[in-house]
């Protein structure tokens, strides 16, 4: 459902992607993995169109996208959870979860979709009221995938739900992006917790320095001697 | 008083907090709304209750294309730059003024304007009254326009991060133009308010701007129910200091306030409010 060929992007003179490809089939949980600084967030921000692409293209569905503004990629079905978040900090749980409905196509179904965001976060239902700055990090996460949720995505892109949660919360955080794709959301999700990514993906792309350097199904990149050495420390 | 000072305010918060850019024209368009209540009521003998119903499009209008036009361009640019654009706007309009309308000092006229009620013994002009509550409804309204429409939370959401709102799909910047021209609407609105207290010329609007930059400095910038608070304090706090100074040290007090605030609070009310909240 997405296909990224050759995609090069730059800010100003610092190029960040090279030559990227990747694919992602309905029903995936896709796994970009690499370190930090590789380009992996770049590469998410370039699908939602939040950075500007060199050269060149994305697809999705069919549609090529890599020119189209960003309040149109979203209306297609892309919810990207941004790293560290990015709550409306001085908005309610709930107003930040409205906003999430913002596209035309999922604004009539905004009420059911606010049902369905908090029968899956019980503990974010709980604080509704509650202005989203003085929620915990694991609970603002939350939100986060939430407010992506209420546009009704075809696929929801996440860059590193895990960062700075507590192991416990991290492990509920997996099993919660194990949970959306079951109920049958395409996930494409970017993690520097390479074991715990895996551990869900059905595939995954390696990116180093701005390239895409392996890429394979689970099990091929859990056998892989590079990787179990350079990510998983075996 | 407070009533307008909230209604010449908000228009200025607004701006700033969805474009980060500090309107140095909002007096320009002050005076511009008194002088177009005064010139439809003289010309066209439309009442200057009535004329806030043809400002009020008819500004935002404005607003918007200058946004579209001039002060998207400038908008990345360093703050110098659009504090150059939006005074040399100011300029503009004032020039234009005197061309059209001299420098003579004008004043609106009629029964209502002169008209007064006895409330327990106390003599209230209606004037004053009246534009107090048009403040407090605007006030209100456009809480309620932030809060409960998609459009008002997609302003308020670009005002506290914009590129989150990019990923939820609001456009940004019709967003941007939208909240420039309600901006200058409100500014219209509030020329048009005080063109029933006060008698103006083209240079009218100045003391007025700055306390308005007073307000939201107390109230935070990008915050409206800090606006209403502002404003309230500031006109009480002069309201008191006119019974122990002379008045014409009234504007004295508004600068008073924004430097003590400047150093005691730089987040402004709210913004410490918020601060303590967040811990």
């Amino acid at each position: 459902m997405l296909e990224v060929t050759e995609l090069a992007v730059a800010y100003g003179d610092v190029q960040v992607l090279w030559d990227v490809s990747l694919r992602v089939e309905r029903g995936e949980i896709v796994a970009l993995l690499g370190a930090n600084g590789a380009g992996k967030t770049t590469l998410l921000r370039a699908i939602s169109r939040t950075v500007p692409v060199r050269a060149g293209t994305i697809v999705l569905e069919g549609e090529r996208i890599d020119r189209s503004p960003s309040a149109h990629v979203v209306e297609l079905g892309v919810a990207h959870v941004p790293e560290g978040r990015r709550l409306w900090p001085d908005m309610s749980v709930e107003d930040n979860l409205r906003l999430g409905a913002y596209p035309r196509r999922a604004r009539a179904g905004a009420s059911s979709a606010l049902d369905y965001v908090y029968a899956m976060f019980p503990r974010v239902a709980d604080r509704r009221r509650q202005i989203a700055g003085t929620l915990s990090g694991g609970e603002q996460q939350m939100v986060a995938i939430g407010r992506g949720l209420m546009s009704k995505p075809s696929i929801l892109m996440l860059d590193e739900p895990s960062l700075g949660l507590a192991p416990i919360v991290v492990a509920e955080m997996f099993e919660t992006v194990r949970r959306i794709n079951a109920e049958g959301t395409t996930v494409l999700l970017v993690e520097q917790n390479v074991r715990q990514a895996l551990e869900i993906a059905t595939r995954g792309y390696v990116v180093e320095t701005g390239r895409v350097v392996s890429s394979g199904t689970r099990e091929e990149l859990l056998g892989s001697d590079e990787i179990r050495k350079a990510y998983l420390g075996l | 008083m407070a009533g307008l000072y909230a209604a010449m305010s908000y228009g200025l918060a607004l701006i700033y907090g969805v474009l980060k850019i500090i309107n140095l024209a909002n007096a320009g368009f002050l005076m511009l709304g008194a002088y177009v209540t005064w010139w439809l009521f003289t010309s066209y003998h439309i009442h200057p209750l009535l004329a806030p119903l043809l400002i009020v499009p008819a500004f935002f209008l404005f607003g918007w294309a200058l946004e579209r036009t001039l002060v998207r361009r400038v908008l990345s640019a360093e703050p110098i730059i659009s504090l150059l654009l939006l005074f040399g706007v100011w300029l503009v309009l004032q020039n234009l003024a005197y061309v059209i309308w001299t420098g003579d000092t004008r004043s609106i006229e009629t029964p209502f304007v002169e008209a007064t009620v006895n409330a327990g013994g106390l003599q209230l002009a209606v004037p004053r009254l009246y534009v107090f509550a048009m403040g407090a409804l605007v006030l209100i309204a456009l809480q309620l326009f932030l809060t409960r429409t998609y459009l008002g939370r997609a302003i308020r959401a670009t005002a506290q991060d914009r590129d989150a709102a990019r990923l939820v799909g609001v456009d940004v910047d019709r967003v941007m133009g939208i909240a420039f021209g309600i901006g200058i609407a409100l500014a219209g609105f509030g020329g048009s308010l005080l063109s029933l207290l006060f008698s103006f010329t083209p240079d009218f609007g100045r003391a007025l701007s700055l306390k308005s930059f007073c307000i939201v400095v107390l109230g935070g910038l990008d915050s409206i129910v800090g606006v209403a608070f502002g404003s309230l304090a500031l006109a009480l706090a002069e309201a008191f200091g006119v019974r122990y100074m002379p008045a014409s040290l009234q504007n004295l007090i508004s600068f008073v306030v924004l430097v003590v605030v400047l150093i005691a609070l730089p987040r402004g009310i709210v913004g410490t409010v918020r601060a303590l909240r967040r811990g």
